[in-house]
């Protein structure tokens, strides 16, 4: 029994570190635009082609396609400012943009689609099979070994960002403040623009860590961003503690539902416990100052 | 501009029971026009949608509230009248009306649920109830069959009236009959509603909730009364799906049936009632003309509603204004003329 509850945590905290990756770039983007960006998920299922295409077409390096993604990620981010919030943003409509960004998410499905085709590719990474054996019979392959490395340093290396640079107290102050920030001699335009690209390289990232986890299809990305939203309204939008915390929290929520009560119930279970956060604590796990939408 | 408008309308009152004819006739002629059977199940399947597209506009156009889950409710009136049709033996009409009540029940409930909560997080909530009602139907296997489905479903039972043939609704034609009266008789309803001081209501709460409520408006109970009429519908349009197409599944209402229901919504035009019935028409009828180009006609989906939020946010009523105003504009002047 021992053995089973830590090989689930480890599970979980495989996928946590993931959904954290891909949940950070919602909040990032809500704390400084109070927008949501749908086409997210295709970001994610992109990342994960541009992983696989590299590895396997191209026979490159699997922690180098993770690289590649990321960069992938980035140019995405950049568009979908540049073409869709970017020119929205003048009219300060509240709803339109995700509306927008949902055309861009059906669009990119469905392109995938038409090029790679509905049937699942295997996207088999070459450490997934290396197995390290840890004490109590419990094990981790070294591909969750790379997962939860890379997604621990990213997100170091993200809140140091955001703590101790210029910039990210640029970023800071135009999330809570984005006249005032501007004021003070930020260009709110360009950090707005950074965000989404260091949103969408983690979603790329992410992605190219998924892809070998996930049924690799062009819908791929649809089911982690729900979970996503779920994670950012639990965690509370735009606090990046609390997403870190609330993904983490999902991610093992689901690993023990699976093995405890039954595969097909985790989602339900997940967005139950999203309903209920919305009931009786809608400004998250850790309480902070945005209560104009509650 | 509001005397303008108030203006304008009252000229239109007038034109406005010729169009309702012009509309009736339309739809009596239809299958008259259409004959093979392919083309009679698009026409179904539009009116269905116009079902939906006019009830989530009521919701998101008039109390501007973005609910991602008009697929649940749509959902769960088709599972509704049909579990209680085959498991419990209702008459088909009484479960009819128990779908529309059930799915206005659960809209009132989840936005009783979700009253606090404002843009973003209402469509994050929505699409949650969404998430959960479709896992539900899913592994609910004792109930719903999970994803095998329910098969053989029953169309309507058929009318006969004495002194007149009977009225079988396996006939494509008069299943499209029954299911575009119900469609014309919801978007009457709507209609009055947003005619008549509701409708201003409504607008003012989506316009802006805290001086609509400095005016003694309770903003709570009418988002709730807003979501219930918009799900209640819903639930009809899945009553007559199940009871058309004979078979349900799960997947049929999946979160992105939700937005497909939104792009007829915001393509036709968001906040007018015509506006989503021509985008439910377009969206369902363009589609099935592109269909020889496979996969793309859903890229196109996707394009159109990106590109009408970007350059065209009044959908296709906008439309029809500017190319009013650029054609029509010598005849007013010439009006206003006269008038002097």
């Amino acid at each position: 029994m021992l053995t089973i509850v830590l090989q689930q945590g480890i599970n979980g905290i495989v996928f946590g570190s993931l959904y954290v990756l891909v949940a950070l770039g919602l909040t990032l983007i809500y704390g400084v635009l109070v927008q949501i960006n749908f086409a997210h998920a295709d970001i994610v299922t992109i990342g994960a082609f541009a992983a696989y295409f590299f590895t396997f077409l191209f026979g490159g390096n699997y922690l180098v396609s993770i690289g590649i993604a990321l960069m992938v990620g980035a140019a995405l981010g950049w568009l979908v400012n540049a073409t869709i919030f970017a020119p929205l943003r003048e009219r300060g409509s509240e709803l339109l943009p995700l509306i927008a960004t949902i055309g861009v998410s059906i669009l990119l499905q469905n392109a995938m689609l038409l090029w790679f085709g509905p049937i699942p590719y295997a996207f088999d990474s070459p450490y997934s099979n290396e197995v390290i054996r840890l004490g109590g019979g419990t094990f981790i392959t070294w591909q969750n070994l790379i997962i939860i490395g890379v997604s621990a340093v990213t997100i170091a290396l993200l809140y140091a960002f955001m703590k101790f640079t210029m910039m990210g107290k640029a970023l800071r102050a135009v999330a809570q403040d984005r006249e005032t920030a501007g004021l003070m001699g930020i260009n709110p335009n360009q950090l707005i623009m950074l965000t989404f690209v260091i949103a969408s390289a983690l979603a790329g990232m992410g992605g190219a860590m998924l892809g070998p986890i996930l049924v690799l299809t062009p819908f791929a990305g649809t089911s982690v961003i729900v979970k996503a939203f779920a994670i950012v309204i639990i965690g509370g939008f735009g606090n990046v503690e609390g997403t870190i915390i609330a993904g983490l929290a999902v991610g093992l929520v689901e690993s023990f539902a699976t093995q405890l009560v039954n595969p097909g119930l985790t989602d339900l279970i997940v967005f139950t416990l999203l309903l209920l956060m919305l009931a009786f604590r809608p400004t998250g796990l850790i309480a902070e100052k945005r209560e104009e939408n509650v | 501009m509001s005397s303008g408008g108030g203006l304008a309308l009252a000229g239109q009152s007038g034109n406005r029971r010729w169009w309702l004819f012009v509309a009736a006739v339309v739809i009596a002629a239809l299958p008259l026009v259409f004959q093979d059977s392919y083309w009679r199940t698009n026409l179904i399947v539009c009116a269905i949608n116009i079902m939906l597209a006019i009830g989530l506009d009521f919701i998101l156009g008039y109390a501007g509230q973005l609910n991602l889950g008009h697929s649940a409710f749509y959902g769960i009136g088709a599972y509704a009248s049909t579990l209680l049709i085959m498991k419990l033996g209702v008459p088909f009409w009484m479960a009819f009306v128990c779908a529309v009540v059930l799915s206005g029940a659960a809209g009132m409930a989840l936005s009783i649920f979700a009253v606090r909560l404002r843009g973003h997080y209402l469509a994050i909530a929505s699409l949650g109830f969404a998430v959960i009602v479709h896992q539900v139907l899913l592994n609910w296997i004792s109930l719903t069959q999970g994803p095998l489905g329910i098969y053989a479903i029953k169309p309507p039972p058929d009318i006969a009236l004495p002194g007149l043939p009977v009225i079988s609704f396996g006939n494509t034609a008069n299943m499209f009959y029954l299911v575009a009266a119900f469609a014309f008789l919801f978007y009457l309803l709507l209609d009055q509603l947003v005619r008549s001081p509701i409708g201003e209501t409504l607008t003012a709460i989506r316009e802006d909730e805290v001086s609509a409520a400095s005016f003694g408006i309770n903003c709570t109970a009418w988002k709730v009364f807003a979501f219930g009429v918009g799900s209640a519908i819903a639930g009809a349009a899945g009553a007559f799906y199940a009871s058309f197409v004979g078979t349900l599944v799960p997947d049929a209402f999946i979160i992105t049936e939700s937005f497909t229901i939104l792009a007829m919504v915001i393509v036709g035009g968001m906040g007018t009632l015509i506006g989503p019935v021509w985008g439910a028409i377009l969206l369902t009828v363009l589609p099935e003309l592109l269909r020889g180009f496979g996969d793309l006609r859903l890229v196109l989906y996707g394009a159109a509603l990106t590109l009408v939020v970007l350059f065209l946010p009044g959908g296709l009523v906008q439309a029809v204004q500017i190319l009013r105003a650029r054609f029509g504009l010598l005849r007013t002047a010439g009006d206003a003329g006269m008038r002097r």
